[in-house]
């Protein structure tokens, strides 16, 4: 498999923490790589550089080889790069049909007359939730405020998947979500790998995590410890120890929380 | 809502709700039993709250109210709110008709150019919030001091006359009246009903609108979706004092005078109409419908009361109060509506 993105040294600084350490991370094609680390380990920051949010203080991001200039989070759409938050970034008072097809509504008419093609949204966010696996039926004229934590999620990654994003960041999409609606996340999440996107995967939650992605990148204080930890041949356990950077017998010390 | 009115087809799971429990989750729903009630319960009192006469006198006051109020729905819709709009009112009409008396320039252009004026109030606001980050509540706090203070200034605080207007084809096109039957209705009223009819395809229609309601509902989530929110809220600042001037203009034509004192206070009672009419305060959902109907409700209110016998400085504790009851069951119904599901 290439390289769909890669990100070359970066660093970051903010003030004078040292946030990000001459990391080199990148995803292929076509693949699920979870993104693991404590509190403060960086991931939230080198997805922040990833999908236009805060700027790298150096270093240099490169799509299917090509290097790409990523300033904002519309620079990253652009680039084929879609982030998904914990609260989805939805509006909650639109539709799921106008949410879908936000800043790029189809229109119909006259060019003037501004319009918006109804029928093709509702038509088109119908399908899509189908798609990701919303098998209740769910009219596309539907508030986002009215949907549950997973069918929001679930959203999100409808529209990532039909705007044909390459790679679809997830960070922490299981939080707050019951049994049930993180499955049908983690289902979500192996669709669109079989639909042919690239996704990361961050999230506290280790056993999601080993449900769904193909490798394990570990962060610790700013750099990267592990780029290519196979969840089929490692352990819970091991992957832990290497995010905390305990041994054995630290780690088996711990207060249980 | 807007959302009633998107099609569906056959493919497409269409709200499955009883009618009558979709027509009570409207926001425009609990707006427009109060105003029927209001209108059977003053007209049983009085019957002369319907006469021809009453209506006649009602209404031309009733539209220049609506017409800042439509465009304020607007700019509420995207989290925005003007409380200049009042001084704007005045100020307008009060250099409209000073352009005009001192011989500088033709009525029509004097209009253009109150309007045009107005705009740039609105940009300069609009500016204030969106390049400096200052909440609208202070900006337009401070527009409104200016912009009142500087119509005081100019006139002296005198009013303008206006009784040369009659002979000026634009004073017949903005305000020039006529007789349906017993009523006598003037231009106004057609230039209300055509704003209410475009801006309700504005807000429900286009993708403008669209990106009204995310500019209110999410402002972040609709940047990264590339929507220009921003822009949209110049717009609609723009939009909002020009509105307010057309108003202003409208009002000192009918009256025959354009007092620099005129508008003072019509910005709270402008916010309240699209407050009550179910438009969200904080923005991210607006209801034009709403907005005609919290006009009315506050115009006939006001008229009402005065027929029925209640002192007219009782005025505002009745209005007080169809705030709070309206802002309770608009909090309710949207509760209860997203719980539902």
């Amino acid at each position: 498999m290439t390289d769909l993105v890669r990100m070359e040294r970066i660093t970051k600084y903010y003030g004078r923490v040292r946030a990000l350490d001459d990391v080199s991370f990148s995803v292929r094609e076509r693949e699920i790589v979870g993104l693991l680390g404590d509190n403060g380990a960086g991931k939230s920051t080198l997805i922040k550089v990833l999908s236009g949010a805060v700027p790298a203080s150096s270093g240099e991001i490169r799509i299917r080889g090509k290097q790409v200039d990523i300033r904002s989070t519309t620079d990253a759409i652009a680039n084929g790069i879609e982030t998904i938050y914990q609260d989805s970034a939805l509006v909650t008072q639109l539709s799921i049909a106008r949410n879908l097809f936000l800043g790029r509504e189809p229109t119909v008419g006259p060019a003037f007359l501004n319009r918006m093609d109804h029928t093709t949204m509702n038509r088109v966010a119908s399908e899509l939730l189908r798609r990701v696996g919303i098998t209740k039926r769910i009219p596309p004229t539907t508030p986002i405020a009215a949907l549950s934590g997973g069918e929001r999620q679930a959203v999100a990654i409808a529209r990532a998947m039909h705007f044909d994003s390459d790679l679809i960041i997830l960070d922490e999409p299981t939080n707050n979500l019951g049994v049930a609606e993180t499955r049908g996340v983690l289902n979500f999440v192996r669709g669109a790998r079989d639909s042919g996107h690239s996704c990361i995967f961050i999230a506290h939650n280790i056993h999601h995590v080993f449900q769904v992605v193909d490798r394990i990148v570990v962060l610790r204080r700013g750099k990267v410890v592990a780029d290519d930890i196979d969840p089929k041949k490692s352990s819970i356990d091991e992957v832990e120890l290497i995010i905390t950077g305990m041994t054995d017998e630290e780690l088996a010390g711990q207060p249980v929380h | 809502m807007a959302l009633a009115h998107e099609t569906h087809s056959r493919d497409v799971p269409a709200d499955e709700r009883p009618l009558l429990r979709r027509l009570i989750a409207k926001p425009e729903f609990g707006p427009l039993v109060l105003l029927v009630v209001l209108i059977v319960v003053f007209t049983a009192i009085n019957p002369n709250f319907l006469s021809p006469l009453n209506v006649s006198n009602t209404f031309p006051f009733t539209v220049e109210f609506g017409l800042m109020a439509l465009a304020m729905t607007l700019l509420m819709t995207a989290g925005e709110f003007d409380l200049s709009v009042g001084a704007v009112f005045g100020f307008s009409a009060v250099l409209m008709w000073t352009l005009f008396n001192q011989g500088l320039v033709p009525l029509p252009l004097a209009f253009v150019i109150a309007i045009a004026v107005a705009a740039l109030i609105g940009l300069v606001n609009g500016l204030f919030v969106t390049r400096l980050k200052i909440p609208s509540f202070l900006v337009t706090l401070g527009m409104m001091l200016v912009v009142r203070g500087t119509a005081l200034f100019v006139t002296d605080g005198f009013p303008q006359r206006t009784w040369n207007a009659g002979d000026q084809w634009i004073a017949n096109l903005l305000v020039g009246d006529f007789y349906i039957g017993p009523f006598r209705l003037y231009m106004s009223l057609f230039w209300f009903i055509l704003a209410a009819v475009i801006f309700w395809y504005i807000l429900n229609q286009t993708k403008f609108g669209n990106w009204i309601q995310a500019a209110g509902g999410n402002p972040a989530a609709a940047r990264a979706r590339g929507v220009h929110v921003d822009r949209t809220k110049l717009i609609l600042f723009m939009l909002c004092s020009a509105m307010a001037a057309l108003a202003g203009v409208i009002s000192s034509i009918r009256t025959s005078a354009a007092n620099p004192n005129s508008g003072t206070g019509y910005e709270l009672e402008v916010i309240a109409m699209v407050v009550i009419g179910g438009t969200a305060l904080m923005g991210g959902r607006g209801t034009i419908v709403g907005t005609v109907l919290g006009v009315f409700i506050l115009r006939l209110m006001r008229n009402g009361i005065v027929m029925i016998g209640v002192p007219g400085l009782a005025y505002n504790i009745f209005i007080g109060a169809i705030i709070l009851g309206m802002m309770a069951l608009h909090y309710g119904l949207e509760r209860r509506n997203h719980a539902g599901n």
